[in-house]
């Protein structure tokens, strides 16, 4: 099990700037989540850790050491990649001992690894089958099972579920879950999808543009985004912003205005508003006015897209079916002032007392 | 209207078909006649070969006798040649499969300076015809002092860059970074990834490059008849050509006329074996199921 230290991590490739100084510690059985849209250098920072790039500037400490310079089989991780990267021409009990007969480990003891994660992972059945002939599950299973039987000071996940169906993926995210839960280790996952990230994760890591924009644990990364990337990238559907500004005690925002949620002498350039913090209110009491453009009904919840003048499209989560709301309605739309975000006009967040 | 094909009824598919038949059976045509020819000849007596229909049997059906006398002309020295072909073609085309192998994979897989410009040097090197090569390695290798050694005719035929050409493309397509990056995370080295996870994968490219190298060192004329200077190192093709011209001198008679057809029937019958063993080895679709569903 391992702490890992990053301290300015920079990575190019020419002059492509891939990763522009990442300091991050990802502590002792820590389940930590980058996210970030592509190209924000998330897969880049993992495979540095990995040791399968080499950085361009600073240090990767696994428990105090250095591992900068190490490679890959050195630092003891063990990875699980996107495409599962099975190989091929071997059966299911040789992908997961192919390691261990490389790191010339007794054959006693290589057998008794991969049996104990087969049947961890109920493989038992497929061992002796080439990849080729399982299914996308099974795939997903013996890779994680490849993983396991290196008793490696820290997992590195690639993306393990998007290659898997929506009903799979949901599965394989309660395994990986539990996985965590049993082996009580050092974990780091990439994904670009904010559920996986909101459900699995101790902390999350947002990155964009080779830069953290956040740190923190999941609620906190949707109560209190740092800035209005992470507020519109955390959170499904995504926080409505809109362009406001300041007028005395009210936050003008299009034709409407609503009270300044508290104090602040920072100018206010944005405010943003998840979806569940609108109301539904009749046309001419809310905060502002909006005519219903598409109405999407899942069953628990309805979606409403609100075509609000000066502002463009707001979205807004009614818990039910929402029976009240028709295609074209003119409504009142109330923001709810506790959860109103103020965002200055770099985008950062303005907290209370700022 | 969108675009649809043409269907197998319609007038315009029934004349493009036609066309295309014809053009291929007259290219196939072109290329069984002469080797039709060579069948033939061979089971004919000299007699016959020059009085009856060349391009079908004589009366007389000769193979056998012409047989011995390939194999027994000049105290046997056909089998020698034949031996010295299958020595040079094979160990040429395994090491020469081998090179375009290492070098397609680091083409393939591996970043490093010069990359561009070395691989440039590869696909110019394709444009080159080895006869053009031929001249300038006799002088390199007669100041290394391998003329009329096996290696003079080996070495030369080591560097093949189409193969190279070929194994990077095809390593490229058969197998995945993360394969390789996979390996490397389970410790293994280069080397080792190479030999135990991907070549497997890339049986059938190194197959193709292996007949492809086989054929033309088999093929090959005019490199071993400049670098080889005595009878028992010539390969099958040199060989046949000298007693041709001796033929065509008078100074063996006319036997060998049938002799020298018959050689050049047993000699292209191990290449047609060889394309018929390595076949299997064709069969791609090794890697499915490794990488994504």
């Amino acid at each position: 099990m391992a702490v890992i230290t990053l301290s300015g991590i920079t990575k190019s490739f020419g002059t492509v700037h891939i990763i522009r100084g990442v300091d991050l510690t990802i502590g002792d059985g820590e389940f930590v989540i980058f996210v970030g849209p592509s190209g924000s250098g998330k897969s880049t920072l993992l495979r540095l850790i990995a040791g399968l790039e080499e950085t361009t500037g600073g240090r990767i400490l696994i428990d105090g050491t250095d591992v900068t310079d190490r490679g890959p089989a050195e630092r003891a991780l063990s990875m699980v990649f996107q495409s599962y990267a099975l190989y091929p021409t071997k059966t299911v009990r040789q992908n997961m001992s192919f390691g261990l007969e490389v790191a010339r480990l007794p054959r006693a003891e290589i057998d008794r690894r991969v049996n104990a994660a087969a049947a961890a992972l109920k493989l038992e059945a497929y061992m002796d089958r080439k990849p080729a002939a399982l299914s996308g599950g099974q795939r997903q299973r013996v890779a994680i099972g490849r993983a396991i039987v290196r008793e490696p000071v820290a997992f590195l996940f690639d993306e393990p579920l998007s290659n898997l169906d929506a009903a799979l993926r949901v599965d394989m995210r309660v395994e990986i879950a539990k996985l965590h839960q049993r082996l009580k280790a050092t974990m780091i996952y990439v994904t670009h999808d904010q559920v996986e990230a909101m459900t699995l994760a101790d902390k999350i890591v947002v990155l964009d543009g080779g830069v953290i924009q956040q740190v923190g644990a999941p609620l906190e990364l949707y109560e209190r985004p740092v800035n209005l990337f992470v507020a519109q990238f955390i959170g499904s559907p995504k926080m409505n912003v809109l362009a406001a500004r300041r007028e005395g005690e009210l936050i003008r925002v299009g034709s409407g205005a609503v009270p300044l949620p508290f104090a602040t002498s920072r100018p206010i350039a944005h405010i943003g508003i998840r979806p569940e913090g609108l109301e539904v209110v009749s046309s001419g009491e809310g905060h502002i006015e909006g005519k219903v453009d598409v109405v999407e009904r899942l069953g628990s919840d309805t979606f409403a897209y609100v075509i609000v003048p000066e502002l463009g499209t707001l979205t807004i989560r009614i818990v039910g079916n929402a029976a009240g709301i028709a295609l074209d309605q003119s409504i009142g739309l109330r923001l709810a002032a506790g959860q109103i975000h103020l965002f200055d006009t770099e985008g950062r967040r303005i907290a209370e007392g700022d | 209207m969108g675009i649809v094909g043409n269907t197998t009824r319609s007038p315009n598919f029934r004349r493009n078909r036609i066309l295309l038949t014809a053009v291929l059976c007259i290219y196939l045509v072109y290329t069984l006649v002469p080797l039709f020819y060579v069948v033939t000849a061979s089971t004919k007596t000299n007699a016959d070969l020059f009085g009856t229909f060349g391009l079908w049997f004589a009366g007389e059906f000769n193979l056998w006798q012409n047989l011995v006398d390939l194999f027994t002309h000049q105290n046997g020295v056909f089998s020698r040649w034949l031996g010295n072909t299958f020595f040079y073609s094979l160990t040429s085309a395994v090491g020469a499969a081998i090179f375009a192998l290492l070098a397609g994979y680091a083409f393939a897989k591996y970043e490093f300076r010069g990359k561009k410009l070395l691989f440039a040097l590869v696909l110019g090197a394709v444009m080159i015809p080895q006869t053009a090569l031929v001249i300038p390695l006799y002088l390199m290798l007669s100041k290394i002092g391998l003329l009329n050694t096996p290696l003079a005719v080996i070495l030369p035929s080591l560097v093949f860059p189409p193969g190279v050409f070929l194994m990077r493309v095809y390593v490229d397509e058969a197998v995945s970074n993360e394969i390789i990056d996979a390996g490397r995370v389970d410790g293994a080295g280069e080397l080792h990834i190479l030999s135990s996870l991907t070549f497997r994968l890339l049986m059938p490219g190194f197959a193709t490059v292996f007949i492809l190298a086989f054929v033309a060192a088999w093929n090959n004329y005019f490199l071993p008849l400049v670098v080889l200077s005595t009878s028992e190192n010539f390969p099958v093709t040199v060989g046949l050509s000298i007693w041709y011209a001796s033929a065509t001198l008078g100074s063996g008679g006319n036997l060998l006329f049938t002799v020298v057809m018959t050689g050049a029937l047993v000699s292209i019958l191990p290449v047609i074996l060889a394309f018929l063993i390595m076949q299997r080895f064709w069969q791609g679709g090794l890697s499915a199921g490794a990488v994504k569903a």
